[in-house]
Parts: structure tokens; C-alpha cells; sequence
């Protein structure tokens, strides 16, 4: 055997970042999916977000950070992952994938590492650089990305037992998943919003009918 | 307990009263001062300008015609002095710097008007002019633009004044000396290069150093036509951009797949055309583009090749006029800018006919001032249609209140312009007392931060420079972070050597020791 695969669990996010066809394999072989450390990595994706926003240094900084909201933070990032994860499975389970859950929601959690990784790099870097050197920062944000997006590719591949074209086509029906699924929190969250108006307009006028 | 609740009340009364009597000491003003922070939203200031008279043609008395009696006889009977009466949808005005005449076109009366800036000498009517030509007399059927130009003639080492005339219904420019002699028609150029079926309506006209006459028409969306001094036509000039919508780009990608014949079916993308310009004395000539709905090449400031000189350096995009625009019952209001001034220190004035403000920026489009607005109020517009600008006084003219609004600089607007003014210089240090001054009469006033900063940087005080930079300006904060970094580097120059010689010792020393590990495990075996 080439590596010694008998790793703590937070190695392996690492590991897998480095190799990334086989990688996965050797995930999926040996079992060690990890909830701890892809909660982790979850909130971390969180936490790295808001220092995005709000240390990036001020040549490159371009949100709006006069008014400091969260929220749209936590929608963007943990609301997100989650959205993405429930999709993926409800799709690949009528499609023959072999994922569970779990499973979905480790290898995706381990394919954000390398994102994570240099949006911290593109944080410290854009407070040391000029504007004239930003040419670093893009590359290390497409470096990241186009990083993170093989390994989710690779990451889908395995943990379904799909080949490369089914992966690819799955994960565009899950990008559409997500949609319908988003929509239907708005559409309930705004039928929610209405029934309970309709419940307190009941309760005030019956109390004003019993006040008198 | 009870004298403090009595001390209290009375504090409190005291402020009260105070407030209602600065209020009211305010109240002469019907706009509120306003600016711009980094964000992009709008913060209160303290207003640049107030409104110092109003005046109307009934106000400018009666007006003498400017031709001789034997030429008003010669035209049949035309009264030499007459009351001027209210002026009718006045459209143009333009102050002659040299002389201090301030020229208005009363486009519905069809006659142009001259007085001096300070509305105090007799009015001259212009309505009947002599050509020689013809020996006939020519009349104006609807001015729109003027343009004032001296020369002085080596020959007879004479100066004379040089007035071209928009003519917008004669479909002519008409050149006349300030006798009244025409010397030039500049009339619909026959050049292949000018479409038939184009109309020539004269809107504004300019004219440069060289006698090159700029004619600005609504209809041509290719530029200003411009002729050249003997009266032929040379060129177009300076033509806007293709707004990039999605229309215009999903256009050009379809254009590139399909052959020509279906591709010249597509809708042409048409920039749109430029409503105004005017010229400074360095030649540059700026226009303004009267649309809410694009935002590209609103406002431009041209060299003579007719290129934008106004680019940034990649940092933000220049905005004209209001930031934002909104909707509200079926109509978009946003700002639309109709007239453009540039004065003697290079301040630019920008006229939004949409609000009914004047937008006041530096030579380097730095947002200063805005006041006006929308109202029947004095200081207030209801259709704006030029704007000109002489020695701190901004004259606006309104064609339907048919009135010259002029409006007086504050002291705050004189100490902002004093500390301007040594900016664009150079002179950061003079202008940082100034610019203190204007802080702390108006502590969001984002310029004067740039002004400090810009004096600190030139102290060499980087971090302090840095300090006023941030959220103020990023081409600033890029120049003083780049020096304060170098500084850095240069100061902690052995700490930076120690700590890579030791990490390069540290590497070398763990690599022989790993080294010296394999060859022991290799030798356990």
C-alpha cells in the first residue's frame, strides 16, 4: 500500500484535497465519513464568509458593509451547503446513487476545504497588496473555486458509483432541486406569515369584543 | 430634587426655543443641502449655495435694438426701444468672460438678449439681422443654442465679437458680428456622409480656438456635426457609446453566428445622442447626455481627437447627477442632465432637468455641491435649460417659469472653493486649514478628508494618509498604502532577513534529520 490510510478524521478533508480522483476512493473504502469534521468545515465555511465581508482589505473590499447583516450570510453559506446536500440526496436516491445522507453531506463538506483555503489566502493577501498586484487575488480565488468544484465533481462521482457524464448531469438537477426547494421554503414561510396574521387579527378583535 | 426638575425644565425650554429659531433661520431656503458618502447613499451637507435673486424679463425693464435708424426704417417702422415684456421659453444663455455680457436666447420671442451678468446695463435686443449678401435682412425662427467667440484681426488689429446662433427652425447656424452683420451661414452640409433624409435642426452650437463650429443636432446620433472655419462640413464628433444591455450584447453574439442578410434584420444598436456641450478655455469640450434611461457616457469631457479623457484608473466608475433612481405610479424619476458648465477655475456644473438640480463637481468629478429642486418656490425649477456660471455666481434659467434664477455662494461654499482650488493646485498644505474648517462645519463632508489625506501624504505621514483614505478614496489610499508598505519593508528589513535565514536554517536541519531517521529505520531492517 502506497499511503497509510489509518488517519484521524481530520486528516482526511486534507488528504482527499490533495488527491483528488483517488482520494475519495480511499474514503469510501476505508469508511471514514466524518459528521464532526464536515460540521466543522460547515461553520467554518460560515466564519470565513463573514471575514470575507468584513476583513478583506479596503482596495479590494466591494460589500456593503455600513449596515452589518448576518443573515443573508447564514442563507448564503450554511443554508446553502444544507439546501445543496438534500437536493443532491433526493435526487441521487431516485437515481440509483449509493450515497446516503451521511455520505453526501461529508464528501461535500471535504470538497469546500480547498475553497476555504484560499479565501483565507485572498483575505490576508488583500491587505497586504496594491491594487495594481490584485492580478494574485484572481488567480487565487479561480485557483480556489476551480479546485473545489473538481473535488465536488470527484466527491459526487464516488459516493454515487456514477460515471462522469451521469455526475455532471445529476449535479445540474440538483442546482435545479435547490431552486424548487428554496422556493417552496419562501412560498411556506409567506403562507406561514399569513395564517398567522389571519390567527392575530382573530385574537384582537375577539379582544376587543371582550374588552367592552 | 424639585429646583433640578426646575433647572431641567428650563434647559430643556431653552434648547426648544433655540431649535425653532435656527429653524426658522433656515427657512429662507427651500431645498435641503445634500451629498453623497461612499456608500452611495445620500447624507445631509451643509448647502454650497443659496438663492440670491430672480429675475424676470419684466424685471429687465426695456431693451434697445442694437440697429442703426436708417436699417430700422430700411426694415419698415420697428420701434427702436421697446418693453421686453415676459421672455417665452427661453433655452439658452451664455456669459462672455472677457466683456461680462450675459447673453439670453428667448427662443418664443425669437430675439436674443444681451445684458451684463449684474442685470444692470440696458438691455440690447438682437432680432433683425443685415446681410450683406443679400442686402436683405435675416430673422430667427426659434433659436435654441449661442455661442460667443473674440477675434482679433491682424489686419486691422481690430477686435471683433463673433455670435453664432443656433437657428433651430431655419435649420441653419447664423454667424453675426456684434454689429449685426452676418458674416457665415452654416447650412445642411451636401456631403455623402450627411443622409438625405436627415434633418438639420440646430440645438447648440460651440465653437473651438480654430473657428471649427460644433453643431449639436437631436436627430444625428453619431456626434456633434462639425464644420470647419470657411463653413464646410469636416466631421462628426465625439459620439456616445452603445449602452451595454443585455439587448445589445445578445444582439452582437447573434450577429457574429448568423449571416448578414438575417443578422441585418436585427434592431441596430444606437447610442444615444448628446443633448448639450460646452467648451472651456483649454479647448475640451464636454457634453451631457439627457436620458434617464442610460447611464453610459453621461457626461464627458472630450480632447480635440473626440476621445473621453475622463477615465479612472480601474478604481470606481464615475456617477453623474442622483444615484439612485425610482418609480413611482408609471414614471421613472431620476436625474437627467441637460446642461453642462465649465467655468474659469474648471468647476464643472451639471443641470439635472429631471430634479431640477445643480450638481457641482471639481475638475476631477469629485461631487461638491447640489441644490436646487423641484417647485414653484424661489430656488426651485419646473422645466431647467441652462446653466452658466460666473465669478461664484450660478445663473439658471428656467423656460417655463421664463426666469434667471442666480444663486450666491455661502461662506461654507467659499471656504470649500478656497481649499479647492489650492488642491487642484498641488498646494495640499495651504489647503489643509481650510479644509479643517470644513470639517468641522460639516464633519461628513467626504472631500475634505481627501484633501487631508492627500496633505499628510505629501508630509509623508502614510498612516495618517491611510487613516483619511479609507472609505474616502481607494486611488488615495492604493498611493499612501504603497509608501507606508515600502516603509515597513525598509524598517523591519533585519527582522524580515532573520526570520527567512532562520527558517532556511530550520528546513536544512530537519531534512538531514529526517534523513538520518530513514537511514536508521533503513538500517533496523
Amino acid at each position: 500500500m502506497r499511503f497509510d490510510l489509518d488517519m484521524p478524521a481530520w486528516k482526511w478533508p486534507f488528504y482527499v484535497a490533495r488527491h483528488p480522483f483517488e482520494g475519495f476512493e480511499d474514503l469510501r473504502w476505508k469508511k471514514a465519513y466524518s459528521m464532526k469534521v464536515s460540521m466543522v468545515i460547515v461553520f467554518c465555511f460560515f466564519i470565513i464568509t463573514v471575514c470575507q465581508q468584513v476583513m478583506t482589505g479596503f482596495l479590494f473590499n466591494n460589500s456593503y458593509v455600513k449596515v452589518f447583516n448576518i443573515v443573508p450570510l447564514l442563507v448564503q453559506t450554511i443554508v446553502l451547503f444544507f439546501t445543496w446536500v438534500i437536493g443532491n440526496w433526493s435526487l441521487c436516491t431516485l437515481f440509483d446513487g449509493e450515497g446516503s445522507m451521511k455520505n453526501i453531506c461529508c464528501v461535500s463538506a471535504y470538497a469546500l476545504v480547498p475553497y476555504l483555503i484560499t479565501q483565507v489566502v485572498v483575505i490576508i493577501a488583500s491587505n497586504v497588496l496594491l491594487k495594481s498586484e490584485g492580478a494574485f487575488i484572481v488567480f487565487f480565488q479561480y485557483l480556489g473555486i476551480l479546485w473545489s468544484v473538481v473535488l465536488m465533481i470527484s466527491a459526487m462521482k464516488t459516493v454515487h458509483q456514477y460515471t462522469i457524464p451521469k455526475t455532471l448531469i445529476a449535479m445540474i438537477f440538483t442546482v435545479a432541486a435547490m431552486v424548487v426547494i428554496l422556493f417552496l421554503l419562501v412560498l411556506l414561510m409567506s403562507l406561514f406569515q399569513q395564517v398567522y396574521v389571519f390567527g392575530f387579527s382573530i385574537y384582537t378583535e375577539l379582544m376587543y369584543r371582550f374588552s367592552i | 430634587m424639585p429646583k433640578m426638575k426646575k433647572i431641567a425644565c428650563a434647559a430643556i425650554s431653552a434648547i426648544m426655543a433655540f431649535s425653532v429659531l435656527s429653524t426658522a433661520a433656515f427657512a429662507d431656503q427651500p431645498y435641503e443641502g445634500y451629498n453623497y458618502d461612499w456608500w452611495g447613499d445620500p447624507v445631509p451637507s451643509q448647502t454650497g449655495y443659496v438663492v440670491d435673486r430672480v429675475v424676470t424679463g419684466i424685471d429687465l425693464g426695456t431693451g434697445t435694438r442694437y440697429n442703426t435708424d436708417e436699417q430700422l426704417k430700411e426694415i419698415g417702422d420697428v420701434e427702436k426701444t421697446v418693453e421686453l415684456g415676459s421672455l417665452a421659453d427661453p433655452a439658452d444663455m451664455y456669459i462672455d468672460r472677457e466683456t461680462q455680457y450675459l447673453y439670453i436666447v428667448d427662443s418664443g420671442n425669437n430675439r436674443i438678449l444681451i445684458t451684463d451678468v449684474n442685470f444692470e446695463k440696458p438691455v440690447v435686443i438682437m432680432d433683425y439681422f443685415y446681410n450683406p449678401e443679400t442686402k436683405g435682412y435675416e430673422t430667427l425662427n426659434g433659436p435654441r443654442g449661442i455661442f460667443v467667440r473674440h477675434v482679433d484681426d491682424a489686419e486691422t488689429e481690430a477686435e471683433s465679437t463673433m455670435i453664432y446662433i443656433a437657428d433651430y427652425d431655419n435649420e441653419r447656424v447664423l454667424g453675426v458680428y456684434s454689429d449685426g452683420t452676418v458674416f457665415q451661414q452654416f447650412t445642411k452640409p451636401s456631403s455623402e456622409f450627411y443622409e438625405d433624409d436627415v434633418t438639420f435642426q440646430p440645438n447648440k452650437v460651440v465653437v473651438d480656438v480654430s473657428g471649427n463650429v460644433y453643431v449639436n443636432i437631436k436627430s444625428i446620433t453619431t456626434g456633434a456635426v462639425m464644420f470647419a472655419p470657411d463653413g464646410s462640413f469636416s466631421n462628426y464628433f465625439g459620439a456616445n457609446r452603445v449602452e451595454q444591455t443585455a439587448q445589445a450584447i445578445a444582439n452582437k453574439f447573434w450577429k457574429t453566428i448568423l449571416d448578414r442578410e438575417a443578422a441585418a434584420n436585427f434592431i441596430q444598436a444606437v447610442p444615444m445622442e448628446f443633448s448639450n456641450f460646452d467648451i472651456d478655455d483649454e479647448g475640451f469640450i464636454y457634453t451631457v447626455t439627457e436620458s434617464k434611461k442610460t447611464t453610459t457616457d453621461v457626461f464627458k469631457k472630450m480632447n480635440p481627437a473626440g476621445e473621453n479623457i475622463l477615465i479612472n484608473l480601474g478604481f470606481s466608475d464615475y456617477t453623474y447627477g442622483d444615484m439612485a433612481t425610482y418609480y413611482y405610479k408609471g414614471t421613472t424619476y431620476g436625474s437627467q442632465i441637460n446642461d453642462v458648465d465649465v467655468d474659469e477655475n474648471g468647476v464643472i456644473r451639471l443641470l439635472d432637468y429631471g430634479n431640477g438640480r445643480i450638481f457641482e463637481y471639481t475638475d476631477e468629478c469629485d461631487l461638491l455641491f447640489i441644490y436646487g429642486g423641484k417647485g414653484n418656490q424661489k430656488g426651485l425649477f419646473t422645466s431647467v435649460s441652462a446653466i452658466e456660471a460666473y465669478n461664484s455666481v450660478v445663473y439658471v434659467l428656467d423656460s417655463r417659469k421664463c426666469s434667471i434664477t442666480t444663486f450666491k455662494r455661502t461662506e461654507f461654499g467659499d471656504i470649500v472653493h478656497e481649499a479647492m482650488s489650492l488642491y487642484s493646485l498641488g498646494r495640499y498644505e495651504e489647503a489643509r486649514e481650510p479644509w479643517m474648517e470644513v470639517l468641522s462645519r460639516d464633519s461628513n463632508y467626504w472631500f475634505a478628508y481627501i484633501g487631508l489625506g492627500n496633505a499628510e501624504l505629501s508630509q509623508g505621514n502614510y498612516e495618517t494618509a491611510m487613516d483619511y483614505f479609507y472609505r474616502n478614496s481607494r486611488a488615495g489610499y492604493n498611493r499612501a498604502f504603497k509608501q507606508y508598505r515600502m516603509q515597513f519593508v525598509r524598517d523591519n528589513f533585519n527582522i524580515f532577513m532573520i526570520v527567512i535565514l532562520v527558517v532556511i536554517v530550520l528546513l536544512i536541519v530537519l531534512s538531514k534529520l529526517l534523513k538520518m531517521r530513514k537511514k536508521k529505520k533503513a538500517g533496523g531492517k
